[in-house]
């Protein structure tokens, strides 16, 4: 799960900072058009790619129920991390993608 | 039109989640208790050992005491015990009076290794929560209906959440604290979209769960009004064939064990039931451990009780029922492990979260209207003491539960039923509590003293021998667990009752859905 | 969105007394039939479609309300289930008077 968990949260933060207002907000500049789609093409891949982790994993029922779980709870955490501590779910971002090659070779 | 439209969606979102919003709000916390409904057993009754497994031998004990003490009964059920519910319990059932009537059923807990009854204080334990949220403390089957039907408002309150929400996806990540009303109201949205898909799916869930009883027209018409034929059909193991009345002594059942797990490719029992137990025509019924995602009602294995043979086949589930077997199996989420079971409590109480978050906001936005004149027409002050006690009263009332069944004497007659009625005695004070303080100040004591009780769960512990101490150093993480959780939504709750006591003409507090959700009432707003 | 409770008019209060009755009990009749006439016409075992019907029928129930209180009158309410209701209570007899039930 930890694998599915690092490629959602990193996918959401993508995906986040790919609208300008959230851009402004943690960066303090928008974005121009080809970065936003750049990262909302790199978010949806992340995402993708956590689903595939998580049914990888455990096969399709439990996977698909562990990514659902995955993906909720890391969206959570962005949302409610973001006002409080935002260069903290910035630096979280980079982290999980970081470490998922670990995790990844860690679930192998 | 389709201003229009939004608008009566809206509407529509705003008074069924008002007229509802506290009995769910009930449903939802305690069905979320019930995702560790084992372990509050375990620590509610902490004298029931936790042994090693040997599930054969325990079903030969309890086989042994169902011969001594319910030999006349018309069914027996036995829940064998597994990592999590280290007790052996035993049921039976007497055959009821008239055709189509419940049979009453006793229950007992049997020590898994020795098969003599457990010395436990007796204690409903986390099934009280469990039986709750679907049963509502109301005789059968008025409770379930009337928690379906709060299901199904559920739903409408989901789908009218969703289209009222203009900016879904622009917002999707938007949450501004310390805006007063506008928090609440992004963080009532954020919980409400970021955690959607379990929303839908637990609500959808305990819908089909009882369809067969709100909706049976369907059953009605294709059988001629047998719903016996329908039952037997769906769930062929549940067959109980009449009886003989030939007195026929029952097979030792311990071998079943290693065959029915044959037929489920490894799978284990988790419960038998003997239907017509020392008659000539018994038959034992096994049922598998929830390891699936997918429920698979069929799937019981069925054995002549005399002879010991296999009757009948199990035959691959078809997928409509398959559908119903993932929504059962989803919702009761028996396959969870450690991690997922807690994702599973996380989620029901960010669920529990956004009703609340609802309820205040409803209050909120109203309150506001009347601040000048500083007096609350009477609709709005019933609103608010529902609010206090449906919330804040109801969590103080959880803990009660939990003190009382420390406090109680251990060998006191019906001690059961005392700690449930001390639940309920809390509970009813937290509203008289509501309607005699101004409403800041109810939410304020109530929150605080809910976070005294919440903190005294595991200090009382220390007068036992299952303290913090003793549990953390031989390795029992239910216990330790417990009461560290415990200990946690206390923090929780007394950090939301000092916010709310110093949010005097601001309030900008977000629930955070890692405890007990803590709604906090607006007294005046500034915008 | 709404004024205090006490200043509004009676036919506004019926009105929505009105959509509310034909949202529970309407709506729960359309639902009802709706898994019905599912169950009649799917072409599948009786069990198999009987659990199809009822697990759909929820969806149908939603629509049903959502529409109650969405349409224009309350009157439109009440003709809006009349007219399901009939159509799918024809359908179901007519797959029982055609034999498939």
């Amino acid at each position: 799960m930890l694998l599915a968990l690092l490629l959602c949260y990193a996918g959401f933060c993508a995906l986040c900072l790919s609208m300008p207002r959230h851009h402004d907000e943690l960066l303090g500049n928008k974005p121009s058009a080809r970065r936003a789609r750049v990262l909302k093409l790199a978010g949806w891949l992340l995402l993708g790619l956590s689903l595939w982790a998580a049914v990888a994993a455990h096969g399709w029922s439990f996977g698909l129920v562990d990514w659902f779980a995955v993906l909720m709870l890391s969206a959570l955490a962005l949302v409610l991390l973001l006002p409080y501590r935002p260069r903290l779910a910035l630096a979280l971002a980079g982290l999980s993608l970081l470490a998922s090659p670990v995790a990844a070779w860690a679930q192998v | 039109m389709k201003e229009g439209f939004r608008q009566s969606m809206a509407w529509l979102h705003t008074w069924t989640g008002l007229l509802f919003g506290w009995l769910l709000f009930a449903i939802f916390l305690t069905g979320t208790l019930a995702y560790f409904k084992a372990e509050i057993s375990h620590w509610m009754q902490p004298e029931i050992p936790a042994r090693s497994i040997n599930t054969e031998a325990s079903l030969t004990l309890a086989q042994r005491y169902l011969q001594q003490h319910a030999a006349g009964a018309s069914r027996w059920l036995i829940d064998l015990p597994d990592a999590r519910d280290p007790g052996l319990t035993v049921r039976w059932q007497q055959a009821p009076n008239k055709p189509g009537e419940r049979g009453k059923f006793e229950s007992r807990t049997l020590d898994a290794q020795t098969g003599s009854e457990v010395q436990a204080r007796e204690s409903l334990g986390g099934e009280f929560f469990y039986r709750f949220h679907f049963q509502l403390q109301m005789p059968y089957p008025w409770g379930r209906w009337l928690a379906t039907m709060a299901a199904m408002v559920m739903f409408i309150g989901l789908i009218t959440g969703i289209i009222t929400h203009k900016k879904i996806f622009k917002d999707f990540f938007t949450f501004r604290p310390r805006k007063g009303q506008r928090s609440w109201l992004d963080g009532h949205n954020a919980v409400g979209v970021l955690v959607l898909p379990f929303h839908l799916m637990i609500t959808y869930s305990s819908l089909v769960i009882f369809m067969a009883m709100v909706m049976p027209a369907s059953i009605l018409a294709s059988y001629n009004g047998d719903v016996r034929a329908f039952y037997d059909e769906v769930f062929p193991a549940s067959k109980t064939p009449e009886r003989a009345n030939r007195a026929t002594p029952l097979s030792p059942m311990a071998p079943l064990l290693a065959k029915a797990s044959e037929q489920w490719a490894g799978g284990s029992t988790a419960r038998l039931t003997v239907n017509n137990p020392g008659d000539a025509n018994a038959s034992v019924v096994l049922s598998r451990r929830g390891d699936r995602v997918v429920h698979d009602f069929g799937r019981a294995v069925t054995f002549n009780g005399v002879t010991g043979e296999r009757l009948g086949n199990t035959p691959e589930q078809p997928v409509a029922m398959a559908v119903g077997g993932t929504f059962y199996g989803l919702h009761m989420g028996h396959f969870a492990g450690a991690t997922l079971r807690w994702l599973y409590f996380i989620c029901g109480l960010v669920s529990t979260a956004m009703i609340g978050t609802g309820l205040v906001i409803w209050l909120g936005k109203r309150q506001l209207k009347h601040a000048k004149s500083g007096v609350m027409p009477f609709e709005l002050r019933l609103v608010e003491v529902l609010n206090i006690a449906s919330m804040a009263g109801l969590t103080a009332a959880v803990a009660v539960f939990f003190l009382a069944n420390r406090l109680l004497p251990a060998d006191l007659l019906g001690r059961a039923d005392q700690e449930v009625n001390a639940f309920f005695i809390a509970w009813a004070l937290s509203v008289v509590h509501a309607l005699l303080r101004k409403g800041r100040k109810a939410w304020v004591e109530q929150l605080a003293l809910a976070a005294v009780l919440f903190v005294a769960v595991p200090l009382i512990n220390l007068i036992t021998p299952w303290n913090l101490g003793v549990t953390l150093v031989q390795g029992d993480w239910t216990l330790a667990g417990f009461d560290l959780t415990c200990l946690g939504a206390g923090l929780f709750l007394g950090w939301a009752a000092w916010k709310m006591q110093r949010a005097g003409s601001a309030v900008s507090v977000k629930k955070t859905p890692r405890e007990k959700p803590r709604p906090i009432a607006l007294e005046q707003e500034v915008s | 969105m709404k004024g205090k409770l006490a200043s509004l008019p009676i036919s506004y209060r019926l009105a929505v007394t009105s959509r509310i009755l034909a949202a529970v009990f309407g709506g729960y009749l359309v639902a009802a039939l709706a898994s019905v006439a599912l169950t009649m016409w799917l072409p599948l075992s009786r069990a198999e479609a009987v659990v199809t019907g009822m697990t759909i029928s929820f969806l149908v129930y939603l629509v049903a309300v959502l529409w109650c209180f969405a349409c224009r009158t309350a009157w439109s309410a009440w003709v809006g289930l009349l007219v399901p209701s009939v159509i799918l209570a024809t359908l179901s007899g007519a797959a029982r008077g055609l034999g498939y039930a």
